[in-house]
């Protein structure tokens, strides 16, 4: 399972694929993967996912580290859920969209769902401008020399290479 | 920044192509986007209804505490609203027997407030609600619980025996308390004995008075002997004086503790006295041979079915009261609930138009039982009343039913003020035909109610913990049968025959405690016939009773009890002889002290 994961990562990172669509899959997998899975705003992320060219592979990889991540992270998501909700100048907000059927579907008053979605719009951006600009290094400077490494050849004669060169024929643009 | 070096980008580049550029919209993308929420749609629809089915049950099982079972559940999206059939909730005092089966439940429910995670159901129809049906399986879930206090309240109070027990049979199993504490007694005044015997010999007695007279004496020689021997007899008188003082006050202290002793001891010998009278009431209230006991008979027929209607009421005003159990009281500010570990906690804002979680504004009700068919109406069944501001109502009613004329029931459930709730209810029964009833199973004196004709009216309000409420029952055409035809006992039978000649008698109930624990007051005209029929007889049997115990008690008790009197008569002997002492030693001296000194010498005593 880890070797398939690091080969889907690195088939990703040698592809073709713009570096922003890998990292728009990355960061929209963060906000799914980090929040509550059945949350309202997860069908926008599904729509927004599919319409607009994303790497999906980065995408399904990003959603499965992040709501592994996320498990760990819930208390914390809690308490800074409950501070942003219980905060007494976003008291009248808060009242406002309470009020709101669409949003009491989404059910922002969950203190995880609050916490989870706060942080991750919050390092989306971050998120984004970070990994492009470590898929241009990791492209440019690393590749071509992992590439040459004698662990890189080793393994390129194993089953792992396999895998890699199977999901380096879709193409990853996926 | 060596690897930089060691692999340039133009040197990199060269063996890859470079990104393609596709555009960034994908319209496929929508196109899987809506097959794929219209697949969703399509499962969900499919495993709604066994999801419906299992929350309900999960809930319901939770809720009552015993396994709630649904047979089906249907959603329908237009209208929305939902289908149960055959719903059994087990009773959990006895988990073979369904508390409550439901043959079907359609309810509407309100989409738009749905969304917001709010069950608001408008109507709600409740076909074929029946009572205590036979389950096909075990449904407990929690370990039977200890009967309630209320249940033992319902316990029937034996009926008084109306013939003079054995005297030799109460006395073998009597457990007297006056010998007990004629016993008791009788050891410590023994003690007490003993050690005022040992504090006498400490005691100064005759002989030291007797010697303070030899001392005076001998100082009345030396003061006639010049100056020398009156300063030499002044200085005996004044030794003299000293000891006697000493003494004196040992007695005098002596006495004091004497006279505290014999008080206490009195009390406990006059209460010795008494006790015997006390075990022979205690022993007739226990044979309820008394002409009292008679004066509330009906009670103790009909105390035992009185107290099963209670109990059962109770225990449906218990099982009632999770669904009023509410749920948070709203402050000012945002309100925080349900703090679940792992899934967050809920902020409550203040609404607009606030309304409940859950809300069934009326229900529609058909209740099968026994004697047919009772429908009603239950308005605005919602754990948060006090968001609604309207109380829980309810009306049921049926007329012609099978032995009944007619029932109405109603009644309401106010949880508006949390802090003070009250319910009420009310019922009103015309025309209910008794069916025949044992009241009284002892062998040797059992009471029947043949048939009867019964209108009843009952009111009961429960606010907070406290229960009060009061039913009158009027019974006609009433057929009583009470003791054997061939019963030798003269009362029994003259009982028997003043109730076979009763044709109509009311009973008043008085219910009061508190829900946990309440008391049941029953009177009737029943006893005042009772009363008339039989009271002198009893009265005479309960006096022979009464002289027959008088006699053997104090066959018992009387030969201690005179013991104990004259131990106790025998410490008056320490007392006179502690007054005797006293007398002595301060009469010495007056008497003799003074006359010894020359004229005036004047002794301070």
């Amino acid at each position: 399972m880890m070797l398939r994961m690091l080969a889907r990562l690195l088939a990703v990172l040698n592809s073709e694929t713009h570096p922003g669509q890998i990292s728009l899959g990355f960061c929209f997998a963060m906000v799914a993967g980090l929040t509550p899975f059945l949350s309202l705003h997860n069908l926008l992320v599904l729509l927004l996912v599919l319409v607009i060219r994303v790497n999906l592979s980065a995408f399904l990889l990003g959603l499965t580290l992040f709501s592994g991540l996320a498990f760990g992270l819930d208390p914390l998501f809690h308490r800074i859920g409950l501070a942003v909700l219980t905060h007494d100048s976003l008291e009248g907000l808060w009242t406002a969209l309470y009020n709101s059927t669409l949003w009491r579907l989404e059910h922002f008053n969950n203190s995880i769902v609050m916490g989870s979605l706060f942080c991750s719009l919050l390092a989306f951006m971050p998120l984004y401008l970070l990994s492009n600009a470590a898929i241009r290094r990791y492209r440019a400077h690393i590749l071509a020399w992992v590439e040459k490494t004698r662990v890189m050849q080793l393994l390129k004669a194993s089953r792992f290479y396999s895998l890699y060169q199977s999901f380096s024929g879709l193409g990853g643009g996926l | 920044m060596t690897e930089e070096k060691a692999l340039p980008p133009a040197r990199e580049s060269e063996g890859r192509k470079k990104p393609k550029n596709e555009g960034w919209i994908r319209w496929w993308g929508l196109g899987v986007f809506v097959g794929l929420t219209v697949t969703l749609a399509v499962v969900w629809l499919f495993l709604i209804d066994p999801f419906v089915k299992r929350i309900i049950e999960q809930t319901g099982t939770k809720l009552v505490g015993a396994k709630v079972e649904v047979g089906a559940a249907h959603v329908t999206l237009s209208p929305l609203g939902l289908t149960l059939s055959r719903l059994q909730a087990t009773n959990p005092d006895a988990p073979m027997t369904n508390a409550v089966e439901v043959a079907r439940i359609t309810l509407s429910l309100d989409g738009v407030h749905l969304f917001r995670r709010k069950i608001i159901i408008e109507e709600m129809a409740v076909e074929g609600l029946r009572f205590g049906t036979p389950g096909q399986s075990s449904g407990a879930v929690t370990p039977s619980r200890e009967p309630s206090v209320v249940a033992k309240l319902a316990a029937t109070v034996p009926l008084p025996f109306f013939e003079v027990p054995d005297i030799k049979t109460v006395m073998a199993t009597a457990d007297l308390q006056s010998i007990k504490l004629v016993d008791s007694l009788q050891a410590d005044i023994r003690k007490e004995q003993e050690n005022w015997k040992k504090r006498l010999v400490e005691l100064p007695d005759k002989a030291t008075f007797n010697d303070y007279k030899t001392r005076i004496e001998n100082v009345k020689s030396s003061a006639k002997g010049g100056v020398g021997g009156l300063l030499g007899a002044a200085g005996e008188v004044a030794a003299i004086q000293k000891d006697l003082e000493k003494d004196l006050a040992a007695i005098k202290q002596a006495k004091t503790d004497f006279d505290t002793q014999m008080n206490t001891l009195k009390q406990r010998v006059d209460q010795a006295i008494k006790a015997p009278q006390e075990d022979i009431r205690r022993l007739r209230e226990q044979y309820s041979l008394s002409p009292q006991g008679l004066a509330n008979m009906s009670g103790m027929l009909l105390r035992g079915k009185g107290g099963d209607w209670v109990r059962t009421g109770l225990t449906w005003y218990g099982k009632m009261q999770p669904i009023l159990a509410q749920a948070q009281v709203s402050s000012k500010g945002p309100d925080v609930v349900k703090p679940i570990r792992g899934k967050g906690v809920d902020v409550r804002f203040k609404e607009r138009a606030p309304l409940p979680d859950v809300l069934i504004r009326m229900a529609t009700v058909s209740v099968q039982l026994d004697v047919g068919n009772l429908n009603g109406r239950i308005e605005n069944i919602t754990p948060d009343q006090h968001i609604l501001g309207k109380p829980l109502t309810f009306a049921f009613a049926g007329d012609k039913l099978n032995g009944v004329q007619s029932i109405r029931l109603d009644g309401t459930m106010n949880r508006v003020m949390p802090v003070s709730p009250k319910d009420h209810m009310q019922v009103r029964v015309r025309g209910y035909q008794v069916p025949p009833t044992v009241l009284s199973d002892r062998v040797d004196w059992p009471v029947a109610l043949g048939k009867a004709m019964a209108d009843a009216d009952l009111q009961v309000t429960v606010s907070g913990q406290a229960v009060a409420g009061q039913a009158t029952v009027g019974l006609q055409s009433v057929k009583l049968t009470a003791g054997k035809p061939a019963a030798a006992n003269p009362v029994i039978k003259a009982i028997g025959g003043a109730l076979a000649g009763v044709t109509a008698f009311t009973v008043k109930a008085e219910i009061a405690g508190t829900v946990e624990q309440c008391d049941l007051q029953l009177t009737s005209d029943l006893d005042r016939v009772l009363k008339d029929a039989v009271g002198k007889q009893v009265q005479a049997l309960a006096d022979q009773f009464t002289k027959e115990l008088e006699s053997a008690v104090m066959a018992r008790v009387g030969g201690p009890l005179n013991e104990l009197k004259s131990s106790f008569g025998g410490l008056g002997g320490i007392g006179n002889e502690l007054a005797a002492r006293l007398t002595q030693g301060t009469a010495l001296p007056q008497g003799s002290l003074e006359k010894a000194l020359p004229g005036g010498l004047k002794l301070p005593f």
